[in-house]
């Protein structure tokens, strides 16, 4: 009896595992045919001819170019938004904040309302400013990122032992020396997840990139949209948007190593 | 090919007009409060202050030859002049003008937009922000090449030009049929209206707000009305009510002559051209004939393909460059607005292979040499040279009648 259970579990596993991963791979089916059709007419099943002219297509519009300008604007969007989020998120976690609901109130604030609401205003606000236009985008998209950060670091520091940190403190470590050697690694897996996510707001954003950014920085977004409003596109499509789906594939992969090594 | 979305950056766009004549600023068209005009400067002083500038060409990237031509032909003719040309690709122009009514709400002199191409509806919501620079184009040598008088140059969708944009490509409705099938075609709107009762399933037309259905809708509008005379390019909801319902009468009654007795209709230009090169419709239409021209030479659409010669001509629009009032790199705009213009450039879009483009220029005022280059341009058996294309070439309607004509094609024709 009580081993049946455990084997009746992990019968069910591997059906759920294949929705799961279905789930995930049925929309990129016709994106990856597009990506290897020179021709699809209406009816046909499956594309009549094949090659790579969406491919040569998407270079010659400039996708190598949009690609490493989109790589940089999620790293910038981590870079800020992560740590801010952790400040945030510690604090909310492990200290006593005045005002904590208002605070928390105002940190979920840019997710419920979406930039594309706002953008006008804060285009107007950020000239007003002086702020050139590609400072104001990397801002504003931190601001936008920072829910997501703030709540899973939070949740990740509701969960964690500051007694480590005061055992090494006892022991004799300076507080850099708690920072580099038992706080970050503890919280290195968190941390990761919060950047993923980060980087992902930098990386799907479309509407403050143009009018905030005032155009300064075309990336994968921006071609995608362009490319994709009028008919008969479909295989450049399709491989400037493969482009897109890679990289966030890849830091999803090292996110989950990351927070297995922490795990173990 | 350009589409245009109904999207929320139109009601954005809504919203700041309602907000800037909230905010005290001049009222935008009223007397008094004209528009921003050029210095008046010698051509040689706009080109020495170009030298070295930045012009950002925002511009609807859906159009992958377009994109090339800028990119390869056209940036590499303004580096010459020692002017760099970037081109911002965007979805829809409405967001280029979005980011300049932001920017002249804001105060903003040094803006990030230069040159936009534009008409129709955008150009008519900027006019009333007063958002383009006006009076400049006569300071272009190339506007020489350009007829002052030509109708298609001077009204934009029904709003006067006004020297606030410079032209650029001229666009010309067609419908095409195959003469393999049709041996007796159609010679104006209403026999093909006839023809198509009389050969039902073989016609059909892409579903309204398609841009080239909804052109479909206008060319047909014109035929029912008696001729684009009868018909205020101005929108006026008392024509529209005179004129539209015989339109969606005449167009519902059609419906189950058409394919799939009018159940369905394809949903865009695409499908529709799948249809007529599978041979399930002996007709096509576009709104780019050079388009049409190179898909019969690569053989996508059947080689007996020919475009209708239509009694009464057909819709045709120009697309111009507009220079927002508050350019940052204005001398370096209005100097790519010029190379655009010159003969050369012209020429060179209009050759298929690069863009397939209609120029804007006349060719009698042109150099002879070029002029003889435009006539040896490929032609197509399937596509009569423009001069014919665009004879007694139908004004296109204002844009403030391309809503209505949708919707109540949507509520009337398709749900009728």
């Amino acid at each position: 009896m009580t081993r049946a259970a455990p084997a009746w579990r992990r019968a069910a596993v591997a059906p759920r595992v294949a929705l799961a991963l279905a789930w995930l791979a049925v929309p990129l089916v016709p994106l990856l045919l597009w990506a290897a059709a020179d021709r699809w007419p209406f009816p046909a099943v499956l594309p009549t001819d094949w090659g790579l002219t969406g491919w040569r297509q998407a270079a010659g519009q400039g996708a190598g170019g949009a690609l490493g300008r989109s790589v940089l604007l999620g790293l910038a969007v981590a870079a800020l938004a992560t740590p801010a989020g952790a400040m945030a998120g510690r604090a909310l976690a492990l200290h006593r904040v005045p005002a904590r609901r208002l605070v928390e109130a105002l940190l979920l604030a840019p997710v419920a309302v979406p930039p594309f609401a706002v953008v006008m205003g804060l285009t107007t606000l950020t000239l007003r400013a002086g702020v050139p236009g590609t400072v104001a985008l990397v801002l504003v998209l931190s601001v936008s990122a920072l829910p997501y950060t703030v709540f899973v670091m939070r949740s990740a520091y509701a969960g964690y032992d500051v007694g480590f940190e005061e055992e090494a403190r006892t022991l004799g470590a300076g507080p850099r020396a708690v920072l580099l050697r038992v706080h970050l690694p503890l919280a290195a897996p968190a941390l990761a997840t919060a950047a993923f996510l980060a980087f992902l707001v930098g990386w799907s954003d479309y509407v403050v990139t143009l009018v905030v950014g005032g155009g300064q920085l075309v990336t994968l977004p921006m071609l995608v949209g362009a490319l994709s409003s009028a008919t008969g596109n479909d295989a450049v499509v399709a491989a400037v948007s493969l482009t897109a789906v890679v990289p966030p594939l890849l830091l999803l992969a090292a996110t989950a190593l990351l927070a297995r090594r922490g795990a173990r | 090919m350009r589409t245009r979305r109904p999207t929320l950056s139109a009601a954005v766009l809504g919203t700041v007009l309602a907000v800037s004549a909230c905010s005290g600023a001049p009222e935008p068209g009223s007397e008094g409060a004209a528009a921003p005009s050029a210095p008046d400067r010698s051509w040689d002083e706009v080109l020495a202050e170009a030298d070295g500038q930045t012009v950002d060409l925002w511009m609807y990237g859906g159009d992958q030859q377009g994109n090339t031509y800028v990119d390869d032909v056209l940036a590499p003719a303004a580096a010459e002049l020692g002017v760099t040309l970037r081109r911002v690709p965007v979805a829809d122009t409405a967001d280029a003008l979005n980011r300049v009514l932001s920017e002249l709400q804001a105060g903003e002199d040094d803006g990030s937009v230069d040159l936009v191409w534009v008409n129709g509806e955008n150009f008519a919501t900027g006019r009333q922000a007063d958002a383009w620079l006006c009076d400049w184009t006569a300071q272009l040598p190339a506007m020489e090449f350009v007829d002052p008088e030509d109708p298609l140059l001077t009204s934009d969708f029904g709003t006067p030009v006004d020297g606030c944009e410079a032209p650029w490509h001229k666009a010309q409705f067609v419908l095409a049929y195959d003469s393999a099938d049709v041996t007796d075609p159609p010679a104006s709107m209403t026999e093909l209206f006839d023809w198509i009762e009389a050969n039902p399933g073989r016609f059909t037309y892409p579903a309204p707000p398609d841009f080239t259905g909804s052109a479909f809708l206008r060319q047909a509008l014109y035929a029912v009305a008696g001729g684009p005379d009868e018909v205020p390019a101005e929108f006026d909801q008392a024509a529209f009510d005179e004129v539209a319902p015989q339109l969606f009468e005449r167009l519902s009654g059609l419906a189950p002559s058409l394919w799939r007795a009018g159940e369905t209709y394809p949903r865009d230009l695409a499908a529709l051209e799948e249809l007529y090169a599978g041979d399930q419709v002996d007709m096509t239409m576009t709104y780019g004939p050079a388009t049409l021209a190179q898909q019969v030479a690569s053989g996508a659409l059947p080689e007996s393909t020919r475009v209708l010669p239509l009694d009464g001509g057909t819709l045709g629009n120009a697309s111009f460059l507009a220079v927002p009032a508050n350019a940052g790199d204005q001398a370096g705009a209005l100097v790519v607005a010029d190379l655009a213009l010159s003969p050369e450039q012209q020429l060179a879009k209009a050759d298929p292979a690069a863009w397939g483009q209609y120029p804007v220029v006349d060719l009698d005022r042109v150099p002879a040499d070029v002029r003889s280059a435009f006539e040896a341009l490929p032609s197509s058996p399937a596509v009569p040279p423009f001069a014919e294309l665009s004879r007694d070439a139908d004004p296109e309607l204002g844009a403030g009648w391309v809503a209505p004509l949708e919707d109540g094609w949507r509520t009337d024709v398709l749900g009728g």
